[in-house]
């Protein structure tokens, strides 16, 4: 499984960076997904099915570079920060074009850069909070900052700051920018953006075509414009096993999602590659850490010593075993080791047996007591974790109970508190430490992603950190933070899995990100 | 005339009928723990920006105030934009439900010329083996989630065999005959086990029916006894047992289309559903309700057609 692993990490590297030469050219790649995309566009994509594929349609200024530790130029081929940090300067590329033929300019930037940080639109306006003022000057891009931002060159090499074109927007039936975004959307059509491809057929919750921009600026191996491939077919097929049957049966080349207990048994045909491709993607715990639970009675879970003897009680390698058959790694610090800028070098609660039985003796926690653990009903996954939890905290006297209950549900127990444990997962968004750190410790984005768990000195080195323009100050800084959390332990820090995509052998070259982003615009088929 | 009269009523009834599902299904699913705003923008979404989308679909209405401006919208022939789908959601309706209905047609189609025939066979050869094996299949078939009949269907008759495709639905009638096949004959294996068994019931209580044994008596040929007197009075509970189980064929829907991957109303159910689209829920049970009420006055119209004795009016 490793082989595996390290193979689809060098194949995100090559098939991203390094040119190779003879590619071929045309075919379509249809592709089966879990779920389908309702919406495209920049500013609006708010789920991951929609967000993992503004990437083929909209081109944003800068990317990050292919080990992701690093931000390269996109549409703007060059860009430099103030001393101060308080300005951006880009240099847009000459010439670029959007897939219908028509020019990219400087006034296309100005209006989606608006757009993106425009509060009362999208809801990631956030991420470009700093922006005070986008101004232009021929293909020169200046952006003021009210205050030094070492995320923003992150931001600008994120979907939600993509460029659209402006002309289509201003002609779009429509009273508000969220009902052109939708009709531009319903239409299809390739006036709107200057990704490699183009939408050129959707039906609602069933499939969704992508055809090749002609106009793209970034060239393959050949010289020619990217992409390979002349379309990309979806088609949305919720249902794992017939999504993995349409593979065998040879009706799609790709399918996403595939569950780790057919991971063995894909990698072993011939005919399939079975990739692991890295992710920021981890599976962790929230431990409601609040001093009573939502009914008044007392929190055992209050007590940290309670919350750090069943870290230690978890065998995350176990577990590891049993739901991704190998395919992971115990989460090591709070953030992603394997992927994540300024992740600490710790090894957060190894499996210890006879310390998590110290500590709840020192508790004084009453054997018998009962625990919820919250988990999603019809999950494999988690009915796996709770038997697995059920019997590794017995011994320390625990009488772990289970609830069932829908991702809606889950989520506003999350937020109302009205929950002891709940499984949960994470895909970071941004290639930046500060999305993921915000929502798991800093009190005013979300209590610290539902726990209760507040510390002051986190909070204060967190907003610090978010105008550190220092790199090696802003990692002392993430480092303290990643030692409060681990120290307090509001959650049960469980495990790093990757994205498990099963391809046919006759494609080459498609891969998906750390972030999740699905990138056809390298990918060949060969039939 | 007396019919005429009797599908006004008939009509007129099912006013009150969609007037009580309405008030059900809009408390029923207000009653789903679960924020639509936290379904649409995400687990990642701020609370600021739950309100604010709380705000917009008028969920902070008084439940009266939302229940007024549901009912008059269905009135004037609006169901609401789905949250889910943003758009219009008689628009996703009517793209949805040819295919459903399609779905549901072709299995009943399959249904009926499964078990017609071996009804027959069975019946007129009560306690011999061809009766057994008959009884001892369709009982197997009953006894089986729906879900799995697919996924045998689908692994051995389209991923291995290739004899149909593994998902999807298909363009044309051809197409979607082809598409459709399997997820129909998932279907209707279900619904055949049932109406055989009653079929076969009726069938033969019929044969001991004193005016058969006179139609014997009076030398008449056998095919006309089976046709005539047979067929068409075992058909009678049979057809409202048709009826009952369209209601359950679409329930059938919610699994079928998700194991199969067809874009029809069922799976667009069980998608509202998760997200907590409320409005898209609405209009889905409605049109669902819609549907079985159509389904049962056709119902009550056939057996008239076969029963002289059920007076329409």
């Amino acid at each position: 499984m490793k082989r595996n692993l390290t193979a689809a990490t060098l194949m995100l590297a090559m098939a991203v960076g390094t040119p190779s030469f003879g590619q071929e050219r045309g075919g379509t790649m249809n592709f089966a997904r879990y779920d389908g995309s309702r919406l495209i566009d920049p500013i609006y994509a708010d789920r991951n099915p929609d967000i993992w594929m503004v990437g083929s349609l909209f081109d944003t200024l800068l990317r990050s570079s292919d080990d992701g530790k690093s931000i390269v130029g996109g549409l703007a081929d060059s860009f430099t920060v103030s001393d101060d940090g308080r300005t951006v300067t880009l240099n847009l590329q000459a010439d670029l074009k959007f897939a219908d033929g028509s020019s990219l300019d400087a006034e296309d930037v100005l209006f989606s850069l608006d757009r993106a940080r425009n509060p009362d639109l999208g809801p990631w306006a956030g991420m470009l909070g700093n922006v005070a003022d986008v101004t232009a000057d021929g293909n020169t891009i200046t952006l003021s900052l009210s205050q030094p931002d070492p995320t923003i060159l992150s931001m600008l090499a994120t979907f939600n700051t993509a460029i659209v074109n402006k002309d289509v927007f201003d002609a779009a039936e429509g009273a508000t920018d969220q009902e052109k975004s939708a009709a531009i959307f319903a239409a299809g059509g390739a006036g709107v953006g200057s990704g490699s491809f183009y939408l050129c057929g959707f039906e609602q919750g069933a499939s969704m075509d992508f055809c090749a921009n002609e106009h793209h600026w970034e060239m393959g191996a050949d010289g020619k414009p990217l992409p390979y491939l002349d379309k990309v077919h979806f088609e949305i097929i919720p249902d794992d096993a017939t999504r993995i049957l349409k593979l065998q049966a040879g009706e799609v080349d790709a399918v996403e999602f595939v569950p780790f207990s057919r991971v063995a048994e894909l990698d072993a045909d011939p005919q399939i590659n079975m990739n692991l491709y890295p992710s920021t993607r981890i599976i962790y715990s929230p431990i409601n850490a609040r001093e009573t639970r939502a009914d008044g009675s007392a929190n055992p879970l209050h007590d940290v010593r309670v919350r750090q003897a069943i870290n230690y009680a978890t065998n995350k390698e176990a577990l590891i075993g049993l739901i991704l058959q190998g395919a992971g790694q115990p989460m090591r610090a709070p953030l992603m080791s394997s992927s994540t800028r300024l992740a600490a070098d710790m090894d957060l609660y190894p499996f210890d047996m006879e310390k998590a039985k110290a500590l709840i003796e020192d508790a004084g926690f009453e054997a018998g007591t009962t625990i919820t653990l919250t988990t999603l009903a019809g999950s494999a996954d988690d009915a796996t974790i709770f038997a697995a939890l059920q019997q590794m905290w017995a011994p320390l006297g625990i009488d772990l109970v289970v609830e069932q209950v829908d991702g809606a549900t889950r989520g506003a127990k999350n937020r109302s508190g009205e929950f002891d444990i709940h499984t949960y997962g994470w895909v970071d968004d941004v290639n930046d430490p500060s999305q993921v750190t915000g929502w798991l410790g800093y009190t005013p984005v979300r209590h610290a992603v539902g726990t209760g768990w507040e510390s002051a000195r986190f909070n204060e080195l967190f907003e610090a950190s978010g105008s550190e323009m220092d790199q090696a100050k802003r990692a002392e800084q993430y480092a303290e933070m990643q030692e409060i959390y681990a120290e307090a332990a509001p959650l049960l820090f469980m495990y790093e899995t990757p994205f498990a995509v099963a391809v046919s052998t006759a494609i080459d070259g498609y891969v998906q990100t750390p972030l999740g982003a699905n990138i056809f615009s390298r990918a060949t088929v060969s039939r | 005339m007396a019919g005429l009269q009797y599908i006004l009523k008939r009509l007129a009834l099912m006013i009150p009928t969609f007037l009580l599902v309405m008030i059900i299904i809009f408390l029923l699913v207000r009653m789903l723990p679960g924020d639509p705003a936290l379904a649409i923008a995400g687990d990642k979404a701020s609370d600021a920006d739950l309100a604010a989308i709380r705000n917009r679909l008028g969920l902070n209405e008084p439940l009266l105030v939302q229940f007024w401006l549901f009912f008059t919208n269905v009135l004037q022939g609006d169901l609401g934009r789905s949250i889910l789908m943003r758009t219009s959601v008689m628009g996703v309706i009517i793209e949805r439900l040819p295919t459903t209905v399609f779905l549901a047609a072709f299995a009943v189609s399959l249904s009926l010329l499964i078990a017609g025939p071996l009804a027959f066979v069975a019946a007129l050869n009560r306690g011999r083996w061809p009766d057994t094996v008959i009884r001892t299949v369709f009982q197997v078939g009953l006894s089986m989630p729906v879900f799995y009949i697919g996924l045998i269907l689908l692994t051995f008759l389209a991923a291995h065999l290739r004899w149909f495709p593994v998902g999807g639905h298909g363009d044309g009638f051809t197409g979607q005959l082809y598409y459709l096949f399997l997820p129909s004959m998932t279907v209707a294996l279900y619904t055949s086990a049932i109406i055989m068994r009653n079929l076969r019931a009726a069938i033969i209580e019929v044969l001991d029916a004193e005016y058969v044994q006179f139609a014997r008596a009076k030398g008449l040929p056998n095919r006309l006894i089976l046709g005539r007197h047979v067929l068409r009075n075992a058909l009678i509970s049979t057809v409202t047992l048709l009826g009952l189980s369209i209601g359950n064929l679409m329930s059938g829907t919610l699994v079928t289309e998700t194991v199969f991957a067809v874009p029809g109303l069922g799976r667009l159910m069980l998608e509202a559903i998760f997200a907590r689209d409320y409005p898209l829920i609405q209009g889905l049970t409605l049109t669902f309700a819609v549907l079985v009420s159509i389904v049962f006055l056709l119902t009550d119209l056939f057996q008239s057609l076969l029963d002289p004795r059920m007076r329409l009016s």
